[in-house]
Formats: structure tokens, sequence, C-alpha cells
């Protein structure tokens, strides 16, 4: 793989809006900036219709954008095209991506072919995809035979075969089961190391980028909500997540004063023992929780942090965003 | 280069479908031989009630003019359905992402088939020469040349289809009545002033001329050739042009990986 130092992606106050016959606008995306360094492994999330398939396609130039520049291992897509296409490829989302009455083998040597790859070279590089993403055996298949996994699995080795430096991956977990999606992933977290390549990966799917990416960037309703490392989201939510268990039933009145002060409050009482969970708004708010729950004269058996992981907090960042643009809208 | 393995690719996935889709091709052209031969032996036992030597020569009209309409919509439909096709299928947007760009893969696609569609349309012709018994001349030299200049306008058709299928998606019905419109610009007297400026129509009537009364190419009017190729080489950019409009529009709206 060529060396790239700088910059892989550059995505600079990207807009797309769409017009349904003049009267309503969509503004799919509305003016997103970020960049992705080379071999960054980044996932792309938000909720339906967040934008992420337009942003990823509006790279590709597969839709025009409204304005803005985006630039691939720092060249201008707009005005290299189509030649900057041979740094990138794409599994896109919904679509086949596959000629289904070809077989796996004659669909990777097609689309690498219309890559400009000759395929005699190539060949011990696509056997060896074809092998990690045991495909093997169906390797002279036609497409329409294999199962959705397979299909899917396919499809990204069409992607990779082409052996380019940035791949998009467009949802590439949709619709396979727990196993196939697993081997997918772990598949695809050992590529990306292996080869240093740069990865942006959407999908609903948290387990899947939780474990292949490094970085997400959050996106709702066409704006970048969140653009972080994993492992950073983790730590912010993390030291404010608890959850305590209190011996016997819970005492009267507590579950209304915890909640005056702490978000996400859960009480589960049972003649027992109590359950409570909390987050903290700012860190040194544990100290009035203990007051509280001593006022009340409560017992404490267990106290733990509790493990946060990205779906929580995905789910919490797309919740706050919300609130806050209905809250602008109220003057 | 790079666009070198881009056609090998184009070449050889095109030869897979077409193995793989063996009995539609077949069925395609089994099926026009027997609208010919209806047309044929119809024709025939007219000209035998009406014991009239007025259809002399017309046999070899209907000859050439089905074996220039095969050509024609072979090249039409192959291009149009082709986008219509990989638009449904989903392997649009994936050729679009060809470093070569998609005017390249478009035109190798349109080589390779045209190749292919001269092979089938020429065992036609034979099996309509041996049929009706009327051996025509067949000057390769003479004939090639004039037939790319006529079934440019059918390219050009087919480009414009594929860029309104590409916006308009189905479009499916008015791509058959193109389809018939062939005909009509086949079988309209081309000595009719405007009916020279039809798709088709002069370069038909020439192809007739060397075929049918053994002219060479030289021999022919050097202005109704350059008409011909002219009119072929307007449609064509016509189409091109509708084509690029409509991939604009799509582009715009998000519309090349929706059906
Ligand atoms: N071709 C189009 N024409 C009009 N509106 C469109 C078009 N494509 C997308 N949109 C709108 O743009 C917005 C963003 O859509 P997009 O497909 O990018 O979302 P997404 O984040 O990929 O969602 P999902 O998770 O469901 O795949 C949506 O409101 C959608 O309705
Ligand atoms: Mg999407």
């Amino acid at each position: 793989m060529e060396h790239h130092d700088g910059i892989a992606l550059e995505v600079d106050q990207l807009k797309k809006v769409f017009r349904d016959r003049g009267t309503r606008e969509v503004r799919a995306v509305d003016g997103i900036s970020f960049r992705v360094a080379p071999g960054e492994v980044v996932g792309l999330l938000g909720p339906n219709g967040a934008g992420k398939t337009t942003t990823i396609k509006c790279i590709l130039g597969l839709i025009r954008p409204t304005s803005g520049r985006v630039a691939i291992l720092g060249r201008d897509v707009a005005s290299h095209y189509p030649g900057i296409l041979s740094q990138v490829s794409a599994v896109l989302e919904g679509s086949r991506n596959l000629y289904w009455r070809m077989s796996v083998w004659e669909n990777i040597e097609f689309f690498t072919g219309i890559h400009g790859l000759p395929r005699r070279q190539h060949r011990r590089y696509f056997e060896h995809l074809v092998e990690r993403f045991g495909l093997a055996d169906k390797r002279d298949v036609e497409v329409r035979k294999l199962s959705q996994g397979m299909k899917q699995k396919t499809a990204v080795v069409c992607a990779l075969a082409k052996r380019t430096p940035l791949v998009f991956l467009d949802e590439p977990t949709l619709g396979l089961d727990v196993e196939t999606s697993y081997e997918l992933r772990e598949t695809l977290k050992d590529l990306a190391e292996e080869e240093n390549r740069t990865v942006v990966l959407s999908s609903h799917n948290m387990d899947v980028v939780q474990d292949v990416c490094k970085r997400v960037i959050i996106m709702t309703a066409g704006r970048v909500v969140a653009d972080d490392s994993i492992e950073h989201l983790m730590g912010l939510f993390k030291t404010r997540a608890y959850r305590l268990v209190l011996r016997g039933p819970a005492p009267e009145g507590l579950e209304a004063g915890l909640a005056a002060h702490f978000p996400g409050l859960e009480v589960q009482s049972t003649p027992h023992m109590t359950q409570v969970r909390l987050r903290l708004p700012e860190p040194n708010d544990i100290y009035m929780l203990m007051d509280l729950l001593r006022d009340a004269g409560a017992t404490i058996e267990e106290i733990s942090q509790e493990e946060p992981d990205l779906e929580k907090i995905f789910l919490e960042i797309v919740r706050k965003e919300r609130e806050n643009q209905c809250n602008s809208r109220i003057p | 280069m790079q666009l070198a393995h881009t056609l090998t690719a184009v070449a050889r996935r095109n030869i897979t479908m077409m193995k793989r889709y063996l009995f539609n091709t077949v069925s395609a052209l089994i099926s026009v031989y027997m609208v010919f031969c209806l047309a044929f032996f119809g024709m025939k036992a007219f000209a035998a009630a009406s014991a009239s030597r007025a259809l002399d020569g017309t046999f070899e009209g209907t000859i050439v003019g089905f074996f220039v309409w095969t050509l024609a919509i072979f090249g039409y439909s192959g291009l149009s359905w082709e986008l219509i096709n990989e638009a449904q299928t989903g392997t649009l947007e994936q050729l679009y992402l060809s470093p070569a760009g998609f005017k390249w893969v478009c035109t190798f696609n349109l080589m390779v088939d045209f190749l292919v569609n001269v092979a089938a349309a020429v065992v036609f012709l034979f099996a309509m020469m041996a049929t009706t018994g009327r051996w025509l001349n067949l000057d390769v030299a003479s004939i090639a040349p004039l037939l790319i200049v006529t079934v440019l306008g059918a390219y050009g058709a087919g480009f414009a289809l594929g860029g309104l299928a590409l916006v308009f998606k189905r479009i499916q019905a008015f791509f058959q009545i193109v389809q018939f419109a062939f005909i009509g610009c086949l079988v309209i007297p081309w000595r009719i002033p405007w009916a020279r400026f039809l798709p088709l129509s002069m370069g038909n009537g020439l192809i007739y001329r060397v075929m049918a009364e053994g002219k060479r190419l030289w021999e022919l009017p050097a202005a109704d050739v350059l008409t011909a190729l002219a009119v072929g080489a307007a449609y064509l950019a016509v189409g091109l042009a509708v084509f690029s409009t409509c991939e604009r529009a799509a582009k715009a709206r998000g519309l090349l990986g929706h059906y």
C-alpha cells in the first residue's frame, strides 16, 4: 500500500439539500466537516435518516453535493474525478453490489477489472481474501445461490479486492446472523490492521462498530453531534453511571429525592433489596448522592460503576441532541 | 493500460452473462426469425394471389430491413436495458465507481455487444436468405461502414432512453414504443424528402442498394452517404446529450441507486 502522511479523507462543510418538486426541502447533510487520518477505522453512526448514506455517496461522487468540498489523500475529489476513484472502494447500502448471475470469483474479477487491476497479477490476493472470508468452497457458485450472509461477504470481498487505501462500508452487516456478523467484523478488524487501510464504516450494529472502530462520528439530522475516540467516549460516560444495591425495600421518599438531582434514575425494589441506577451530572455529585442516601437511612450493600457500551452512549447522545433541538425551537 | 483491464473485464462479463442467459439470446433470435417467416410467406401468398410482379425486389428489401432492424434493436435495447437493469439490480453505482469513468464502461460494453450482435445478425441473415432462396450481395467492405453509420441512430436512442431510465425509472412501455418506431423508420421509403432525417432510414436504403442492387460503397452518391453519416451522428449526439443531462439530474437528486 502506498504511504500517505497527512489526511486520508477530508470533508469540509459538506451539504446536501434534496428538493422534492420545489416545495419540500430535506437537509440530508447540513454542512458537516471531519477528517480521517490514514489507517484510521472510523464508525459513522446515526439514527435512520441521519444522513450517513448521503454523506458517503457525496464523498464518492454518486450524489452531487449542494456545497462543500471533499478531498481524498489530499486531492480534491471534484477536480480529480473520476480518476481519484482509483483510491476508493465501497459497499453501498441496500443495493446488491454484485451480479447475481455470476460466481463469486467472476464478480471479483469483474469489479477489480473495471477498477483497472490486472486480474492475473492479483490472483493470489483474491484467493487470500476469499479464504479469509470463508468463501473458498463457494468460489465458483453463482451469487444468487448463496445465503444472504455470503452475498454480503462477497460484496465486502469485491470492495476489498480493489486494494484501495480508502474503503467505505455502508451497513456491511445488515441482515447477518450473530455468528456471521461476528466473523465478518473479526476479519475486517484483522484486515484493517494488517493492511493499514483507512475504513469508514456505517452500521446500526453497535457491537460491530465498538469492536472494529477506534473512533466514531455520530450524526443526527444531517449534523455531526459527536466525533471522538470510542475510548474517550467510554471514559466520559463511565465516570457518571452508577449502580447501587441497598438493603431492604426502598426507603420512603428516596426515589423522589433522587429523581430531583439525577437523570436516568431507575429504582427497582423488592422486600429484600433495592437496586438503584443513575447518572451523576457532575463528578462531585457523588457526595450529594451519599448524603441523600444517609439522610434516607439507606444501607448500601454494593456500589459499582456501570460499564457503558457504545449503544447506551449513542442513545444518550442522540437523546440529548433531540432535547436540545426541541428546546432551541421554543423561544 | 488501466483502460485495457476495464475493457477485458467488461468483455468477460458480457460473455459470461450471455452464456448464463443463452436461452434468452437464442429465443430472441428465433422469435425474430419467426416474425420474418410470417412476413415472407404472407407476402409470397399475396404475390401469388395477385399474380403480379409488383412485389419484386420487396423480398430483398424485407431481408435487408430485418437485418438492419435486428442490429438496431439489439444495439438499442442492449444499451438501454443494460442501464435499466443495472439500476434495478443495484450494480449501477458500482459501475459509476470505476476510475475509468462510467462512460468508458458503457462504451466498452457497447462495443463488445456490437460485435456479438453483428455475429448474431449475420447468422440470422443467412437463415433468411436460405429460407427465401434469395442470395444477396455480401460485400463486407461496403456493408460494414454503412451498417455502423446506420446503427448510430439506434445507439443515440439507446443512450437517450437509458438516461431517461436513470431519472424516471419505469419507462418500459416507452421503451417498446421506440422499438416499433424503428420499424416505421425502416419501412418508410427514404426517397421521401423528410424521411432521410429519420434514424436508420437513409442508411437502410443505402445498405439495400449494396446488398440487393450490387453497388459498391464508392458507387453510391457521396451526398447520400454523408447525409446518412450526419443524421446518424446527430442522433447519437442528441442521445448522448440527453443521457448526460439525465445523469446530472440523477446525481443531483440522488437517484442513481434508486429504482
Ligand atoms: N434521493 C433522495 N431524495 C430525497 N430525499 C432523500 C434522498 N435520499 C435520502 N433522502 C433523505 O435524506 C435524509 C438522509 O438520508 P440517508 O439515507 O442519508 O440517511 P441514513 O443516515 O443513511 O439512514 P439509514 O440509517 O436509514 O440508512 C433522509 O431524510 C432521507 O429521506
Ligand atoms: Mg443509510
